[in-house]
Parts: C-alpha cells; sequence; structure tokens
C-alpha cells in the first residue's frame, strides 16, 4: 500500500511537476535560440501597457473585438504587470505551456495509463512544437488555446466514457475559457459544450438528466458571452462591437456563422457510436472506444472549422485550430492501449507527418521595425506644430506604441473624430491609419470607415506615408480667436 | 474506555445530579460565556477608532486601503472556493460503505450507540421521531436514545407520556435553568449517554436507515484520532417554495461539496447542527458543548480540531425540514452567523494559542470558514452597492477607488468569482439529483441579499443579546 501510494506521488511529481518544467524551458530555449521571428506576448503586451495605465482604450482593447482574444492579454497582465520587456514575454510564455503539458496530463491520465504515457505525450508535443518551426504555433495565446481545447475535448470524452461529474464540469469550463480565445475558437467551443447534453441521450438514466448536463456544461460559456456582451456595451457603448467586424469582413454573415458550426456535423458518426456504446454496455458511461470516437472526430472538426475560416477569407490565425487539432489527435493516441514502444514509435510518426505539415502553413510575417515608424511620424508631426497629436489607430497602433515613451503618439480604439476635436480643442490633430491587410481589416475604423486608409475621410487630409501606415491630418475651420490672431497678423 | 460505562466509578447521575455548563465553569476561556474579553474590546475599538479618524484625515487613501483588502479577501475567498471543491473531487473525501459491505457485517456484535433528541415545544413532531429512530436499522437492545424535554415543556412532554416508546427510548427532563438552549440539554444527555457512540438528531430528522452500522464501520476503520464523523443534510421539502429550494440548494452544495472537501484537505469541520456522530468518550473528554454558544456545533468542530482530533464525512443522508417561512429563516440564519462571530471571538482570544494547536494550515482553514465567510456577508452589500452605482451612473468618484491591479482583480471577484458561488449550488444540485433546483439556484443571489441581512442582524444581536435562541420553528410542511 505505502509502495504504492509512493509511486503514485513519484509519477504526480514526474508527470505535473518535473517534465512539464523541463519541456516548457526547452521550448523557451528553443524559441529564443532558432526563431527569430517569433516575439513573445507580440499583441498582448501592447494592451497590458494600457491596461496598467489605467485607460479607456485598454479596456476598449480588451473587449472590443473578437479577432483580439481577451484571455491571452489577462494572463500576460501579471507578468506585464511585474516584469520588464521581454521577460514579462518569456514568463508568460513559460507559464502557458506548461498549462499546456498539465492539460496533457490532466486529458490522459483519466484512462489510467501510467506516468510514462504522459510523459511521452508531453515530449511528443514539444517536439511536434520544436521540429515544425512555425512560430505562430509557439505564441503564447497558441499554447494557451490548445491546453483549453485537449482540456474540452478529453473532458468530453472522458464524459462519454466514464459518465464523471467532473468532466462536464471541466469541459463547461473549458469551452466558457475558450470564448475568450478568439472568433476561430468559438465555434469549436460551442461544439464541445453542446456535446456534453448530446453525449449522454444513449441511455434514458442519462438522457432525462439532459437539462442538468445542458445547464452545469452550458452556463459557463453562456455567462462568459453574456459578460462579453455586457462589458462591451459599458465599455464601448454597444453590446455586439467586438462583433460588428463580422459584417463587413464577410458578405453574408448568416451564412457565415451557420458555416461556422457546420463542423458539428462531423461528429455526428461519433455521437451515434456514443449511443449504441452506451445502450449496450453494463457499467455508467460508452467505454473508451467511443471517448476515442469523439476525440478523433472532434480533431477532424478542428481542422474543418480552419477550412471555413479560410474559405471566407478569414483564416488569419488557422495555425491555431491546426495546433488544437494536432494535440487532440496525439492524445487520441496516447490514449489507446498498446505496449509502450509501439506507442513510442507511433507517437515519433504522428510527430513527424504532423510537424511536415504544421511547418508547411503560411507563416505570419514578421513585425515591422514599430520604433522607426514612431520616431519618423514624431518627428513629422513637431516639424509643423507644438501642439500636435497623433491619434494611432487600432490594435496595430498598440502594438506600435509598445516600445513608445513620448506623448505625442497616443493609442485610438474607435475613432470619433468630433469628440477628439472636443477633447483636445485647440491642438493640431492627426490620426495614423494602418494598412488594411490581414488581420488589421477587422478593426473597427475600417468597418466604420472602410475607405480611410485610401481616401482619408470627414475632415481627415492626407499627410504622408510612413512604412504600411497613412497619416492623416484632421483638418477644421480655424476658431475666432485663430481669426483674430490671422487676422492681426496680416 | 467509557467513563459512564463502569458503574463501580461512579454513582448512577440523573439530570439534575449533572452540571450542564462544565465547559464554561471549568474552561471559560474555551466558552462563550463571556462573548469578548478586555483585550479583545479594546483592540476593536482601538481599530473602529483608528479607522474613523485614517476616514477623516485621509478619506480617499483609506477607502482605496480598505477596498484593496477586501479585494485581496475575495481573491483569496474564491481560490479557496476553488481549492475546496476540487479537492471534495478526491476519492477520500468521503467515506461510503455499500449495503454489501454492511450486510458482510453480520453477524456480529454492534456496540451500544446513544441517540440524543433535544427537542422543544414541539408535541407534532415527538411520533414521527420515534418512530423513524425505531425503524432504524441497528439491534434495539444497542440503541440508547434519549429524548431531551424541557421540564416546563408541558406540551411535548405530554406528547412524549401519550406515546408508547420502544425499547432503549427513555424520556430526560431537563431541569429550567439559563442559558435555555440546546447544548445545554445535550450537555445532559451526553452525561447520562451509556454508548461508546453518540449522535445527536434533531426532532424532525429522517436519518437513513443504516446510518449508525456506517458510523460505526467509518469510526472502526478510520484512524483513532478520528472522533466525529459528519453525516450529510438535506431538506425533504425542497419544493415547498422558492426559500426551501434555495436552501436545498445551499445544503447541498455545503454537505455534498464544501464538507467533503474540508474533509479530504484535512481542515477544521464546522460540524452540521445534526447527524454528528462522535466517541462518547472524546466528547466527555472535551466536556461537550458549549451551552453559551448559539452554535455549538461548529464550535465543537474547532475544538475537536484543537485537541488534536479529526472529524470525516460519512456518504449518509439525514433528512431534515427546510425552513419555508421567510421571518423564520432570517431568525435561524441570524442565530447561526451570531454563533460564528461568537466561535471566532472564542478562539481567538489568544490567536498564537490557537496557531500552534491546529497548525498554520488549518489555523488560515478557521480564518477563512468562521471569520471568512461572516465577513464576506457583511461586506458584500457595500461592494453590490458600489458595482450597481458604477453600471447605472458611472461616476468618477468609484472608478477612482479602484486603481489598476485593484480594478482588474475586483473585475476578475464580481464576474468570475460571483459565478462560481452561483455554479457551485448548481454543482451541488446535480450532484444531489436534484435537478430542477438548478434553475432555482441561478437566482442565488437574491439569496446572499438574504445573508447579508441576517448577518448584520446577527452582528447587532451579537452585541445586544449573545445568548437568546431564536428557535427555528418546524412542522411548517405539514401545516401547509
Amino acid at each position: 500500500m505505502d509502495q504504492d501510494r509512493k509511486t503514485y506521488r513519484l509519477v504526480r511529481l514526474l508527470t505535473g511537476g518535473v517534465t512539464p518544467v523541463v519541456l516548457a524551458a526547452a521550448l523557451l530555449v528553443f524559441a529564443r535560440l532558432h526563431d527569430v521571428a517569433w516575439e513573445p506576448g507580440a499583441q498582448a503586451a501592447g494592451i497590458c501597457r494600457e491596461l496598467i495605465a489605467g485607460t479607456t482604450e485598454g479596456r476598449q482593447a480588451l473587449f472590443g473585438s473578437c479577432w483580439v482574444a481577451p484571455l491571452p492579454v489577462l494572463f500576460y497582465l501579471p507578468f506585464a504587470w511585474l516584469l520588464p520587456e521581454p521577460a514579462a514575454g518569456w514568463a508568460a510564455f513559460f507559464a502557458a505551456w506548461l498549462f499546456v503539458f498539465w492539460a496533457v496530463r490532466e486529458a490522459v491520465k483519466a484512462t489510467g495509463h501510467s506516468g510514462w504515457r504522459i510523459a511521452l505525450a508531453q515530449a511528443a508535443i514539444a517536439g511536434m512544437m520544436a521540429v515544425s518551426r512555425q512560430p505562430q504555433a509557439l505564441q503564447t495565446a497558441t499554447a494557451l488555446t490548445a491546453g483549453l481545447m485537449l482540456l474540452a475535448a478529453a473532458a468530453v470524452a472522458d464524459w462519454a466514457a466514464y459518465r464523471r461529474l467532473r468532466d462536464v464540469v471541466t469541459a463547461g469550463a473549458s469551452g466558457a475559457f475558450l470564448m475568450l480565445c478568439g472568433f476561430p475558437v468559438f465555434g469549436p467551443a460551442g461544439l464541445a459544450v453542446a456535446l456534453l447534453p448530446l453525449a449522454a441521450c444513449g441511455v434514458r438514466e442519462t438522457r432525462v438528466r439532459f437539462q442538468a448536463w445542458l445547464l452545469l456544461g452550458g452556463l459557463p460559456l453562456v455567462y462568459t458571452v453574456g459578460v462579453l456582451l455586457l462589458l462591451n456595451r459599458l465599455i464601448l457603448g454597444d453590446a455586439f462591437f467586438f462583433l460588428r467586424s463580422l459584417g463587413y469582413l464577410v458578405p453574408h454573415p448568416g451564412l457565415f456563422l451557420a458555416a461556422v458550426f457546420a463542423p458539428g456535423l462531423l461528429l455526428v458518426p461519433a455521437l451515434v457510436v456514443t449511443w449504441v456504446c452506451d445502450a449496450r454496455g453494463v457499467k455508467p458511461g460508452a467505454g473508451p472506444v467511443a471517448a476515442s470516437a469523439l476525440l478523433v472526430s472532434f480533431a477532424v472538426a478542428l481542422i474543418a472549422s480552419a477550412q471555413v475560416l479560410d474559405v471566407f477569407s478569414v483564416g488569419w490565425h488557422t495555425v491555431t485550430l491546426h495546433v488544437c487539432a494536432l494535440v487532440v489527435l496525439l492524445i487520441a493516441l496516447t490514449r489507446l492501449r498498446q505496449p509502450m514502444v509501439r506507442l513510442a514509435l507511433s507517437l515519433m510518426l504522428f510527430v513527424w507527418l504532423s510537424a511536415t505539415w504544421l511547418g508547411g502553413k503560411e507563416r505570419a510575417a514578421a513585425p515591422a521595425a514599430r520604433d522607426e515608424i514612431g520616431t519618423a511620424v514624431e518627428a513629422y508631426v513637431n516639424a509643423r506644430t507644438p501642439y500636435g497629436r497623433v491619434f494611432v489607430l487600432g490594435y496595430a497602433g498598440l502594438d506600435l506604441l509598445r516600445g513608445y515613451a513620448g506623448e505625442r503618439l497616443v493609442p485610438n480604439m474607435d475613432l470619433h473624430i468630433g469628440s477628439l476635436r472636443r477633447a483636445y480643442k485647440g491642438q493640431n490633430l492627426y490620426v495614423l491609419v494602418p494598412r488594411p491587410v490581414g488581420p488589421v481589416r477587422a478593426e473597427s475604423v475600417f468597418w466604420k470607415h472602410p475607405d480611410i486608409y485610401e481616401l482619408g475621410g470627414d475632415r481627415l487630409l492626407f499627410a504622408e506615408a510612413f512604412g504600411a501606415w497613412h497619416l492623416f491630418e484632421v483638418v477644421s475651420a480655424p476658431t475666432q480667436e485663430q481669426l483674430d490672431e490671422w487676422k492681426k497678423a496680416r | 474506555m467509557s467513563v459512564v460505562n463502569d458503574p463501580q466509578q461512579a454513582p448512577p447521575k440523573t439530570a439534575s445530579s449533572v452540571d450542564p455548563l462544565e465547559l464554561s465553569h471549568r474552561r471559560p476561556d474555551w466558552s462563550a460565556s463571556q462573548p469578548m474579553t478586555r483585550t479583545q474590546k479594546t483592540v476593536t475599538v482601538a481599530l473602529l477608532a483608528g479607522l474613523a479618524v485614517a476616514f477623516l484625515c485621509w478619506p480617499q487613501q483609506t477607502a482605496r486601503g480598505l477596498i484593496a483588502a477586501c479585494t485581496l479577501f475575495y481573491v483569496i475567498m474564491t481560490l479557496y472556493k476553488f481549492v475546496v471543491i476540487r479537492a471534495s473531487l478526491s476519492p477520500n473525501a468521503i467515506l461510503r460503505f455499500s449495503p454489501q459491505e454492511i450486510a458482510a457485517q453480520e453477524p456480529r456484535a454492534w456496540p451500544l450507540f446513544s441517540v440524543l433528541v433535544p427537542m422543544y415545544k414541539e408535541p407534532e413532531t415527538v411520533k414521527q421521531m420515534v418512530a423513524s429512530l425505531a425503524s432504524m436499522d441497528y439491534p434495539a437492545d444497542k440503541k440508547d436514545v434519549q429524548i431531551l424535554l424541557e421540564a416546563d415543556d408541558a406540551v411535548t412532554l405530554a406528547a412524549a407520556r401519550a406515546l408508547t416508546m420502544p425499547p432503549g427510548f427513555r424520556v430526560t427532563e431537563i431541569p429550567a435553568s439559563f442559558p435555555r438552549t440546546k447544548p445545554k440539554a445535550c450537555n445532559i444527555g451526553l452525561h447520562l449517554a451509556e454508548g461508546e457512540y453518540l449522535v445527536i438528531y434533531d426532532a424532525e430528522d429522517l436519518p437513513e436507515k443504516d446510518q449508525l452500522k456506517k458510523a460505526v464501520l467509518a469510526f472502526e476503520t478510520s484512524p483513532a484520532n478520528v472522533a466525529c464523523v459528519q453525516s450529510r443534510l438535506n431538506y425533504y421539502n425542497p419544493r415547498q417554495n422558492v426559500l426551501t429550494r434555495w436552501f436545498t440548494a445551499e445544503y447541498s452544495a455545503w454537505f455534498d461539496l464544501q464538507l467533503p472537501g474540508l474533509a479530504a484537505l484535512g481542515a477544521v469541520i464546522p460540524l452540521g447542527g445534526t447527524s454528528n456522530h462522535f466517541k462518547t468518550r472524546i466528547l466527555q473528554e472535551l466536556m461537550g458543548w458549549d451551552a453559551y454558544n448559539v452554535t455549538e456545533d461548529c464550535d465543537l468542530g474547532v475544538r475537536l480540531g484543537r485537541a488534536g482530533y479529526t472529524t470525516r464525512m460519512l456518504e449518509t443522508t439525514t433528512w431534515e425540514e427546510a425552513c419555508s417561512v421567510f421571518w423564520s429563516w432570517i431568525k435561524q440564519r441570524t442565530r447561526w452567523q451570531k454563533g460564528y462571530i461568537q466561535t471566532w471571538f472564542v478562539h481567538m482570544r489568544d490567536p498564537l494559542k490557537l496557531l500552534k494547536e491546529l497548525g498554520p494550515v488549518n489555523f488560515l482553514h478557521y480564518q477563512l470558514l468562521i471569520g471568512g465567510v461572516t465577513f464576506s456577508v457583511l461586506v458584500n452589500p457595500v461592494f453590490w452597492l458600489m458595482a450597481l452605482v458604477w453600471f447605472v451612473f458611472r461616476p468618477e468618484g468609484v472608478a477612482q477607488l479602484f486603481p489598476g491591479p485593484v480594478f482588474a482583480a475586483g473585475a476578475a471577484c464580481l464576474f468570475l468569482g460571483n459565478f462560481v458561488f452561483v455554479y457551485i449550488n448548481l454543482l451541488g444540485c446535480c450532484k444531489r439529483k436534484t435537478d430542477s433546483l438548478m434553475w432555482w439556484a441561478l437566482l442565488t443571489p437574491l439569496y446572499w441579499m438574504m445573508m447579508s441581512y441576517s448577518g448584520w442582524r446577527a452582528v447587532i444581536q451579537f452585541f445586544r443579546d449573545p445568548f437568546v435562541w431564536e428557535k427555528t420553528q418546524h412542522g411548517m410542511v405539514k401545516k401547509s
């Protein structure tokens, strides 16, 4: 008994402590040494800077777009508060991958397999990330999303297999957190949560408790959506502000939303298998075969979700979905009953194949030289007026201003020329607009003023181009004082 | 070895020869007979005066400091709930015995089991209670049931006398004296108890038939330092009205999730009012219950912890009657919260000694469970009001009280913490398989407002009438 307990503690220490720490540290070192394009917390750091300063822009940025996930920002926030950059980015990266390896342990241990299997699976995921050399796959946000997706998928599978209440809670909570991981995972998160009551429909005993599973599994997700709507209403004045970009980005939003949930159809065969196994089984639950069927189907649905986004030309974050799918498939493979040697070989093969596929995906462009653009804009404005103020628009603007210490350039998340003129009366105002390509197209400024980058807008006069950015001057009729001064000067 | 089982050592005791206030006489430092010591009064007044001065001199800084401290407290409480609920999933959180395991014990000699049933002015429940205890699956000659009735409670005495008591049942008359509380009656019952083990049931309780056998097995299979086994409590009238629905949801979460979680963590457990099974000898060593404490069960749980004993949870349910009348509920909750305040002050008379006796982890459990829960009930309305004002009017003044990190932590507590607390109730209902109550559990925040009201009522009563025992009226199910 004591020996068993000792072994249990050792395995727990190994798979829950030692291996995750070693692998996360190894990934961090690898990322620092081998990938210059990779930049930890690229998007989160700029938002955190504003949040820590307590600005309205920070709060608007946190919840203002379904394409910029709030969860990675909230995850990054304590690190940004405690540590300077880039240490904050490294620490957040390390912690995020630690979470992934912990999630792997949780996903495998329910099957009762030995600790070595868990350690192998953890190592395989680290290996996949290293071998693929896909910068986006190594991002903190990707790690968090993958960890949560893994927890959700494994919990749904375990729920179908063993009927443990804790799995409903885990799947429900993971689904809710996934809703904070950006639009690409909205569909899969909804599917995972919807599977909870559906997977329990195989036998009457659990079918009659449909409302309990629905409520317990779905409530966290519904609540999260409610909080998002409320915060958008409070902070941005429009409950659906974070979703408004969809109307601009896709021609038929209704069709698009239907397509986002369409991959759920791929789960139907696995559901039928679950019901049949459940109905024929003696013990509660559908057993490990049904669990594997669900996991594999879920991974396929994730890949299909990525395809849907690509088809509608909004597939900027599909690498995240692909990483999620691969991690879920890898776990499905690890959970199969097979000898250790065969498992190790099959994992190696899987890692090699998947890393080749993942590495072949299009890589995100390396970030432009931020400091040069900021300095050039500031110099341009200073040369024209001592009272200039430049509003740098959107999330791209927050990223541009990450290392900026001056006061001339300020971020702006929700452009209202009239409000700016009232707030900064008497100053010479400028607006710096990013080029609307890729995810920048989803910025609120483009669904409010679609042609602003090319044509400017009311009271906006093109001033100068700085790399991919266009600077516009806000022009206005002179005030009475300015007119008097002008007349006097003449 | 039982002190009272050996007739050679002590003369036969009668109710009038027992000192029901033994604890307060022999260990006044463990009793709430003096609600606050002089030092505690001085420190409390000094703290309040200091706060008042700080508010006068530096109002904004003081408010910011207090809000930051409260936010930190909320964060800790939310994380604590997470830890406790996670621990409740542990296989050793609760002691389980299947019917097969119990049946496999037979034939065997079961030990004598004492059952105490304190009653006061509840004539309508006597018959049901006797029938319920008589039908319990335990040898009749091994039951030692005492119905504890106040000598001046003529109606209940008459109802008891009108019944033909089964074997092993007796009525113990409690001489009228101050304080007039349940623990005082129980102390007399404890001294007259003859069993190796002892349990308390309320008059309206319906314990599961095999509960006594499960308790015996629990003691026999647990380490020697397990002095108490707490059964789970739940209500047999959850659907009577909205109040009983909320109450049942709360009890399901408390007894099915939180107490097992605490037991798994080895924490000090604030015992439930009934269905706690004790080793009689240990309870007698600890001088029973504090007759001056209006939540004597909670206090006893802490004293067990201080004496080095532990409490385990047992998977068996005692069905009770949920309070269904608003004012009765308020009075009952006021008493419970007043009792928690009493208990906190009693054991905090010498914090260092408490820390030494409980150990640092259990000391923290004690602070969060006994002090923390009461404190949160009291400060909640202030934060709800601030949140409401901020949502509706968005005044700059409120925003200035929450600097960056405090705002972030406060928002997390508001949106995540409150949800977690509601969700725990839902989970409790689901675990209890009372699915229809889950929808009602969503409205728990309204129930919290009632708790805050009774919390403040408890604070006032603690200073004005510390020993007043507001009796909960039972039998409302039948009346309705």
